[in-house]
């Protein structure tokens, strides 16, 4: 199975896609995690406002037989979710990187992107599983 | 004790389609082929195929085959009629369920009693030790058969285009022992997704010759999610989650298939006394999906019960759920916690989904 990572994007061991933007970053999680999750059927996101710290979770995606933590690559504040996914959880399985971003966080520590894993690694990573 | 995992007869078939495979029950499973959704919907508007090769089938044979199933298992097996497949729980002389099973009606002299791959050697072990006093023997055919469950709507054309059916009447819940193209099949009218469709009891080379003609025609593969959505959707239960070794089919909504008017049976002194301690109930949330072992909360919110099965059924979009909840605390408004958030539940009399069986 060959999975789409989008070279500008950076990724986490946990699957979620991070896109960075100035001093805050777009959150999701990426075409391998729609793709072994199944049919989505339930999204469950933060309010915004909410202070995270990297490798919290901040939400929970269910596909019809499973629940899953979605875990912050980065330390910040919530300042936007992407609520169309509350009505519309398949948007996770269809556009991964573009319809179902989940949130953008204002980082608090810049240096945790350095952490992040390239398209590259992710590749790497995912042909390790 | 850890066993080497089993496989079925198909599990090379499952492998090439590149099914998601899960240990259940000792066997390595197809979970999901394509998608639940497909899959579900497969079998509620068209036919589809799952592999129930892991479960256990043993064959009761002599004088006194129907009258010793008849004394093991709590539903009137008795005055059933030949060829009828009777659904029951087995329980234990204090009442409470060893396992659910079903138990075809072959002959006058000849049982199948089909039960669940989690509890082949419990329940081979309990039968095995209440024979004694019964002329009949019993042979454990766990391993000598596959078993190809077929379902939904268009199964009955795709039977008879195979002509592995004619156009004789077979009544829901009956089975039969035939010959296709020299192969010995018990072909039973059953199967546990509320919907129409057959069991096919047969050789592993069969199986694996059938499967892909199956597959050929258009009947798509599904896996044990989609079974498991499928059976919730119509409200049957599963063991190790509606039924346990704890409790009795009195606490689990099956008082319907304890038949105290039938004769004697294990458990019958125990289960004509016993105060049913729990209520099965069903309950459905307009938003969230409830799953096993969340809190089942009163208007109060103090807890009153647990979720047994949850899911988000595929029919209606909603999740729904078995919960069981304290007799003395049933009440009419209850929440599902989900993580610390309370929902409040709608509760269902009937089943979520209605299957289109006859």
């Amino acid at each position: 199975m060959t999975q789409k990572i989008p070279t500008e994007l950076k990724y986490t061991k946990e699957h979620e896609w991070t896109k960075t933007e100035n001093d805050h970053v777009i959150i999701g999680i990426t075409d391998f995690a729609q793709s072994a999750l199944g049919d989505i059927v339930f999204v469950e996101l933060p309010e915004v406002g909410k202070t995270l710290n990297s490798h919290q979770t901040f939400g929970v995606v269910e596909s019809i037989k499973s629940v899953s933590d979605l875990y912050s690559p980065v330390s910040g504040t919530v300042v936007e979710v992407n609520s169309e996914l509350i009505n519309s959880p398949e948007l996770c399985n269809a556009q991964p990187y573009t319809g179902a971003w989940m949130i953008k966080v204002k980082l608090t520590k810049p240096d945790e992107l350095n952490t992040l894993l390239s398209s590259s690694d992710y590749s790497t990573f995912l042909s390790t599983l | 004790m850890s066993e080497p995992i089993q496989t079925t007869s198909l599990h090379q078939e499952h492998i090439s389609l590149n099914a998601k495979m899960a240990p259940f029950a000792g066997f390595d499973m197809p979970l999901q082929y394509s998608s639940v959704k497909e899959e579900v919907l497969a079998v509620r508007n068209e036919a589809g195929v799952f592999d129930v090769g892991h479960m256990g089938e043993f064959i009761v044979e002599g004088p006194d085959a129907i009258s010793f199933v008849d004394y093991i298992i709590t539903n009137d097996f008795k005055n059933s009629a030949l060829k009828k497949a009777v659904y029951s729980p087995l329980c234990r002389e204090n009442g409470t369920v060893i396992d659910d099973l079903i138990a075809y009606k072959l002959s006058p002299f000849r049982v199948l009693i089909c039960v669940n791959a989690s509890n082949i050697k419990k329940d081979w072990e309990w039968i095995n030790s209440k024979l004694n006093s019964f002329n009949c023997t019993m042979v454990d055919k766990s391993n000598n058969y596959s078993l190809l469950a077929v379902q939904g709507p268009k199964v009955e054309a795709i039977f008879k285009e195979l002509g592995l059916i004619g156009n004789e009447d077979i009544p829901y819940y009956s089975a039969y022992e035939t010959k296709y193209e020299f192969e010995d099949l018990i072909l039973a009218r059953t199967g546990y997704t509320g919907e129409d469709g057959f069991e096919v009891f047969c050789s592993h080379f069969f199986a694996k010759v059938f499967w892909q003609k199956l597959l050929s025609m258009g009947v798509k593969p599904c896996g044990l999610a989609a079974r498991d959505v499928l059976r919730l959707e119509v409200g049957y239960p599963l063991y190790g989650h509606e039924l346990t070794d704890e409790i009795t089919p009195l606490d689990a909504a099956l008082a319907w298939t304890v038949k105290f008017d039938k004769g004697n049976f294990i458990g019958k002194a125990a289960l004509a006394d016993y105060q049913a301690k729990y209520k099965l109930i069903k309950l459905s949330l307009e938003r969230g999906i409830p799953r096993e072992g969340y809190s089942v909360l009163n208007a109060e919110l103090m807890e009153v019960g647990k979720v047994t099965s949850g899911t988000m059924s595929v029919v209606t979009g909603k999740g729904i759920a078995f919960a069981l909840v304290e007799k003395a605390k049933l009440t009419k408004t209850y929440f599902i916690n989900i993580r610390n958030t309370n929902y409040e539940a709608q509760i269902h009399t009937k089943a979520f989904v209605n299957g289109g069986h006859k």
